[in-house]
C-alpha cells in the first residue's frame, strides 16, 4: 500500500446542504478525501456528523451542492454497478428469496453469465456469508443479521471493486456483530476490495480499517492509520498495547470536538 | 414393525377422540345445538303441513339439499378450524330457516308472492338449471372480460403514472374527475359507440374497474418503501427494471388484495350493463323476474349472485396465496 498510488474515490472540497423552504442545513462543508485501491477506510463519527451523506454522495444518490465526488477520476453522476452499497436498514427485495436476492445483484453486474454460472455464483456468495441453507428463504423468515448478510452477499455479487457500507451492522446484536465484522474483513483483503465504511463505533472501525476518518459535524477532524495486519480477530486485537493506544487517540477525537460525552453509540 | 402398526392405529384413535372430548364443552354443546336445529328444519320441512290453503306448495327437496350442504360446511369448517363464531353462524343461519320456515307454514306471513317459502325458493333451481346456468355463465364471462383488461391496464398505467411524474401530473386529475362518474352514466353512450351490445356491458363493468384500479396502483407506487428504490438504483437498475422488477413485484400483493374489492364494483354494474340488451345474465336473471312480479325467482337469483361471488372471492383469495408467499 503505497501513497502514491492513484486514489480510486476522491472528494474535492465536497459540500452538501439539506434545504427545505424554511430552513438550510450544512451537513457537509469542504470534505477532502482520497481512497486508494484495496484501502478500507472507515469513517468514524457520532450521529449527526454527514457521515452517511458522505457516503451517499459516494454512491451516487445524493448530489453534491459543491465541490466532488469522483470514482476513478470520473465525476459521480449517479448510482453505478461499479460501487456496491450497503445499507444500515433491511433493503433486500421482499419478494426475492435470499438467492433469488443475490441472484438479482449478479444479473445487474454486466457480465455475462449462463443460468448454471448464475446460480453457482450464488450459491457461492451465500456460502461465502455461510447462509447456504437459507437459500430458499425470504427475507420475512429470516432474523435481522440474516438479512445483512444476504445484503453482504448480494453487494458481494455486483462483483464491484468499490464497497460502500453504511451502519450495515448497526442493527445487530453484538456476539453477531463481531461475527459480521471478521466476515467483511476476511472478505474484503481476500477479494482485495476498496471499502468505505460508516461506523459510530470505534472498535469495529479499529477491527477493520487500514485507515479511519474521524467526523466532527459536517468536517474531517482527524485522520488515523490502522497498522494492523489483515485479517483480524477482534479478540486477539483487543489485548494488545497498540489496539488500546489508538483506542484512546480515537476516543480524544472523537469527542473533543463534537462536545458529546455522553458516549452515545461510542462502544468505549 | 406389522405388530405394532395395530396398536399405532389404535393409539391414533384414542387420541382423536380424546380430542374430541377435550374440546372446550361451550363448542360441543354449541355444534350439538347446531345439529338439533339443523334436523328440526329438515323435519319441518318434510313433515309439517301448511295451516294455510292459498298458499303455494313446492317439493322440500331441493330446500333438503341446501340445507344439508349447510350443514355439511359448517362440520368441515368445524374440522378444520377451532374457531368459536363458527358454530354461531350455523345457529344463526339454522335458526333464520326455523323462523321463515314454521312462520310461513303456519301462516303468519300474509304476502306470499313477496316471501315465498324455503322450498318455494330453492324449488326455483330445480324448475330452471339450464337458464341459471347460462345467465351465470354469461355474467361470469362478461365480468371475466371486463375486470381482466381493465386490472391490465389500470395497473399498467397506474405503474407509469406512480413512478412517471409527468404522466401522473396528466393522468391523475383525469382520473380524479372521471371516477365520480357512476359507470352507468355512461352507458348509453357505450351502446351507441361499441359494435355490440355485449361490447357495451363490458365497457360498463371495464370503466367500474379501471379507474379505481388506476389510482389505487399510483398511491401503491407512493408508498414504496424508499430504502427498496435506493437499493435497486445502486445497483443501476434502469427505468424499465424499476417498474417491471422492482415495482411491480413489490405492488403485487396489493394488487391482488384489490382484486376482490374490484369485483365488488363490477358486480354492483352488472344487472344495469345486463340491462343494455344483452338479455342474459344473472343480472337479467333478477330483473327479468322482477318485471314478472314473480320474487321467488328474483330472491333465487339474488341467492345465486351470493353464491357465485363468494365462489370467485375464494378463488381470488387462493390466487393469492398461491402468487404471493413473501408477505406475513
Amino acid at each position: 500500500m503505497t501513497t502514491s498510488a492513484a486514489p480510486i474515490l476522491e472528494l474535492k472540497g465536497l459540500c452538501y446542504d439539506y434545504a427545505d423552504k424554511k430552513s438550510r442545513f450544512t451537513a457537509l462543508d469542504g470534505i477532502d478525501l482520497s481512497v486508494r485501491k484495496g484501502e478500507f477506510v472507515c469513517v468514524l463519527g457520532p450521529s449527526g456528523c454527514g457521515k452517511s451523506t458522505l457516503l451517499r454522495i459516494l454512491a451516487g444518490l445524493n448530489r453534491a451542492t459543491a465541490g466532488e465526488a469522483r470514482v476513478r477520476n470520473q465525476p459521480v453522476k449517479g448510482p453505478g454497478t461499479d460501487r456496491a452499497v450497503v445499507f444500515q436498514g433491511y433493503s433486500l427485495f421482499p419478494w426475492l428469496t435470499a438467492k433469488g436476492n443475490v441472484l438479482f445483484g449478479l444479473k445487474q453486474n454486466g457480465r455475462r453469465y449462463t443460468r448454471r454460472e448464475r446460480n453457482e455464483a450464488a450459491m457461492r456468495y451465500l456460502r461465502a456469508v455461510g447462509l447456504e441453507e437459507a437459500a430458499d428463504r425470504y427475507p420475512k423468515q429470516l432474523s435481522g443479521g440474516m438479512r445483512q448478510r444476504v445484503a453482504v452477499a448480494r453487494a458481494l455479487a455486483l462483483e464491484s471493486e468499490i464497497l460502500l457500507m453504511d451502519e450495515p451492522f448497526g442493527a445487530v446484536d453484538p456476539r453477531l456483530r463481531t461475527e459480521l465484522q471478521e466476515l467483511v474483513s476476511k472478505l474484503s483483503s481476500e477479494e482485495g476490495k476498496t471499502v468505505v465504511f460508516v461506523t459510530h463505533d470505534i472498535h469495529e472501525a479499529i477491527l477493520l480499517a487500514d485507515r479511519i476518518v474521524v467526523m466532527e459535524p459536517g468536517h474531517i477532524a482527524s485522520v488515523v492509520d490502522v497498522p494492523f495486519p489483515h485479517p483480524r480477530v477482534l479478540s486477539d486485537l483487543s489485548k494488545t498495547d497498540e489496539y488500546e493506544r489508538l483506542r484512546l487517540l480515537l476516543t480524544l477525537a472523537y469527542y473533543e470536538k463534537t462536545g458529546n460525552l455522553t458516549g452515545e453509540g461510542a462502544g468505549i | 414393525m406389522t405388530a405394532s402398526a395395530p396398536n399405532r392405529e389404535k393409539t391414533d384413535l384414542r387420541e382423536k377422540e380424546a380430542r374430541f372430548f377435550s374440546l372446550p364443552a361451550g363448542m360441543r354443546c354449541a355444534w350439538f345445538l347446531a345439529t338439533a336445529l339443523y334436523a328440526t328444519n329438515l323435519i319441518l320441512a318434510f313433515v309439517l303441513p301448511y295451516f294455510t290453503e292459498h298458499k303455494a306448495t313446492y317439493a322440500p327437496g331441493p330446500y333438503a339439499v341446501l340445507l344439508t350442504t349447510a350443514y355439511l360446511l359448517y362440520v368441515l369448517q368445524l374440522l378444520r378450524g377451532k374457531k368459536k363464531s363458527t358454530s354461531d353462524i350455523a345457529l344463526v343461519l339454522f335458526a333464520f330457516f326455523l323462523l321463515w320456515e314454521t312462520s310461513y307454514k303456519l301462516g303468519w306471513i300474509h304476502n306470499d308472492l313477496l316471501i315465498p317459502s324455503p322450498e318455494g325458493l330453492f324449488h326455483v333451481f330445480v324448475e330452471k338449471p339450464g337458464e341459471i346456468f347460462a345467465d351465470v355463465l354469461s355474467s361470469v364471462r362478461l365480468l371475466f372480460t371486463g375486470v381482466v383488461f381493465a386490472i391490465a391496464l389500470g395497473t399498467v398505467l397506474g405503474l407509469l403514472a406512480g413512478w412517471i411524474a409527468r404522466v401522473r401530473e396528466v393522468l391523475l386529475p383525469i382520473s380524479n374527475v372521471v371516477t365520480l362518474i357512476p359507470p352507468l352514466m355512461f352507458s348509453a353512450y357505450l351502446i351507441m359507440l361499441l359494435p355490440t351490445f355485449r361490447a357495451a356491458a363490458t365497457g360498463v363493468i371495464f370503466f367500474a374497474v379501471f379507474w379505481p384500479t388506476f389510482q389505487g396502483m399510483v398511491a401503491r407506487v407512493g408508498q414504496i418503501d424508499p430504502a427498496v428504490i435506493e437499493a435497486a438504483r445502486t445497483m443501476g437498475v434502469g427505468t424499465s427494471g424499476m417498474l417491471w422488477k422492482v415495482i411491480f413485484p413489490y405492488c403485487l400483493p396489493g394488487i391482488i388484495g384489490s382484486v376482490s374489492k374490484s369485483l365488488r364494483g363490477a358486480f354492483m354494474c352488472l344487472s344495469g350493463a345486463e340491462m343494455l340488451g344483452i338479455n342474459l345474465g344473472i343480472g337479467f336473471f333478477i330483473e327479468k323476474y322482477k318485471s314478472f312480479a314473480d320474487y321467488r325467482c328474483v330472491l333465487a337469483g339474488i341467492f345465486t349472485v351470493g353464491v357465485v361471488t363468494t365462489l370467485i372471492d375464494i378463488g381470488v383469495r387462493k390466487l393469492e396465496t398461491i402468487l404471493v408467499r413473501w408477505t406475513d
